[in-house]
């Protein structure tokens, strides 16, 4: 009995190795298919697309553009202000440095002691 | 060192008094057998009182309930730690199960919502995650948002040697049946083949979950093995030259293929093994965030903080799941020796495809077949290893991102693979 269900099991076992294995190399192949022979055609017309569209606009873009050098060292010139005056490159560096009077009496003990004594 | 004997004497006097004082009117629920017994007996005194207390906590610790199992799992643990902290194996993994083996193994005294197979102890809502399959989803969609396609993209016929490496999964399965596991034991078992956690993890928790401990552990421990396991096969299989082969480098993918790859890529193989939705459907959308360009936050969440948080939880709820009790058993001694078996099986049948690859092509189109090799999905371990035994025979040839290519591939194959198996004994069950 035991050894029936371990045959039936076993043959349900071939079936889905087998199967199962076929259809695993058949997922991968069909991606493989798809990216190796499908996918240069979808990239072909976009690329031709994009084409197009980069030689309609190209010579409007030449006909439209009327800023003169002049124009363009102004816009220049103010960019290099406004970056100027932004203070961009700042000390990044911070220490402490040490002040020659070392003693600062703000947090002395001492007059908090004094102060203590004097108020009793 | 005057000072800290007085602050600790003082603390320790006060939690004498406190003590002596609520023993009085500590409620009976509250203290263990021997307690109850002795107060059932005789009305002790205070002393007598602290003492059986004693004696009940003692009975409570881990040093009286310790067994012998118990001991061997948490110097189980202790190992994949040191695995992890010496040879840097897998550390991010290892650690977190090293620890959650001993977590999971400290004896104690059931009853107390402690142990992760009790009901509502804050280990098993933590465990819940493993057992539903959440987990896994999750860690896929941050591979996903982290691994890059282009090298797979750039030559699509790498992707056989994933799906080649998948034999391991399907004769390791009929090596289970034939060792006496059912069809859903065989297939959770086989899969460790696959190479990958989270799909072992996921297709055990829903066909064998009573096996999904050993199961976890196995794949993970293996994984954490590739670069042991992998290098003998690999030289075993090649010749000298063979290694030496250079590839062409891969061109160069546009930001277009990128983006359909994973639609593309989840559309075919979901439509084709539906079982497999929760694992690619997060694997792909995860790349799909990451390639969009219009989705960086929600990629580098998932890629970072997310995965490690899914990963840290998995890890040690895995971890725990080894309770002795449960785990050290016959099945699970097989299940380790057929992991084995499995993942040696994909190795071996990744190289020996990608030489069946090489019989077809020609020139500079020629395949290392050093590269099949990398088609179990331990992401990128293998293809790590690969890279290395590659270096170890010509320095100059790095077969690092053509090694890439087949295992992201193997990381699809072994999810669909998973996925088909588990259509299929849900056939057979009905049966």
């Amino acid at each position: 009995m035991e050894n029936q269900t371990l045959q039936v099991q076993l043959s349900e076992g071939l079936v889905v190795t087998i199967v199962g294995l076929l259809l695993v190399f058949l997922t991968l192949a069909i991606l493989f298919l798809f990216f190796n022979y499908a996918m240069p055609v979808i990239r072909k017309n976009i690329d031709a697309k994009k084409h197009q569209k980069a030689v309609e606009v190209a010579p409007v873009k030449q006909k439209e553009s009327d800023t003169t050098g002049e124009v363009n060292a102004v816009i220049a010139a103010a960019i290099h202000h406004y970056l100027e005056e932004a203070h961009d490159d700042e000390n990044t560096i911070l220490t402490i440095q040490k002040v020659k009077k070392a003693y600062s009496p703000w947090s002395s003990k001492i007059y908090t002691v004094h102060g203590g004594m004097l108020h009793r | 060192m005057k000072r800290i004997f007085i602050i600790f004497g003082s603390i320790a006097t006060i939690l004498v008094a406190w003590a002596t004082a609520t023993a009085s009117v500590v409620s009976s629920h509250t203290i263990g057998s021997i307690t109850n017994q002795a107060a059932a007996t005789s009305s002790p005194g205070l002393s007598t009182m602290a003492i059986e207390g004693l004696s009940n906590f003692i009975s409570m610790t881990g040093f009286a309930n310790a067994t012998v199992p118990n001991l061997i799992m948490i110097g189980v643990g202790l190992f994949f730690i040191f695995l992890a902290i010496k040879y840097d194996y897998e550390p991010l993994l290892l650690i977190p199960i090293g620890a959650g083996v001993i977590i999971g193994n400290i004896p104690f005294v059931a009853g107390n919502q402690i142990g992760i197979y009790e009901e509502g102890s804050v280990l098993s809502y933590l465990y819940f995650g493993v057992q539903k399959g959440i987990y896994p989803p999750l860690i896929f969609l941050g591979i996903g948002a982290m691994t890059d396609f282009s090298s797979l993209i750039a030559n699509p016929k790498l992707m056989l040697l994933g799906a080649a490496a998948q034999v391991g999964v399907f004769l390791t399965f009929i090596g289970a049946i034939a060792l006496g596991f059912d069809l859903k034991e065989a297939a959770s078992i086989g899969i460790i083949g696959g190479a990958d956690g989270p799909t072992a993890i996921f297709l055990s928790s829903k066909e064998a979950p009573h096996l999904l401990g050993a199961i976890a552990i196995a794949a993970y421990s293996y994984m954490a093995l590739v670069p042991v396991i992998q290098p003998p096969i690999m030289r075993l299989m090649t010749t000298v030259e063979e290694r030496k082969i250079k590839m062409k480098p891969p061109r160069t993918v546009t930001k277009t293929e990128k983006i359909l790859f994973p639609i593309i890529g989840l559309i075919i193989t979901t439509f084709i093994s539906p079982s497999a939705l929760p694992l690619l459907g997060m694997l792909f959308f995860g790349n799909l965030l990451k390639e969009s360009g219009h989705t960086e936050r929600l990629a580098n969440t998932a890629r970072t903080s997310m995965i490690d948080i899914v990963t840290i939880l998995l890890g040690v709820t895995v971890g725990a799941s080894t309770q002795a009790s449960e785990f050290i058993t016959l099945n699970s001694m097989k299940i380790f020796a057929l992991g084995a078996v499995s993942f040696a099986i994909a190795t071996f049948s990744g190289l020996a495809f990608a030489k069946f690859m090489n019989l077809f092509l020609k020139g500079d189109e020629k395949l290392n077949p050093l590269i099949g090799a990398a088609g179990v999905s331990a992401v990128p371990d293998s293809a790590r290893v690969v890279q290395q035994e590659g270096l170890k025979s010509d320095a100059s040839n790095h077969l690092l991102m053509h090694a890439m290519a087949p295992n992201v591939s193997g990381v699809i194959g072994s999810a669909v693979a998973a996925g088909i198996l588990m259509s299929f004994l849900t056939y057979f069950s009905s049966l």
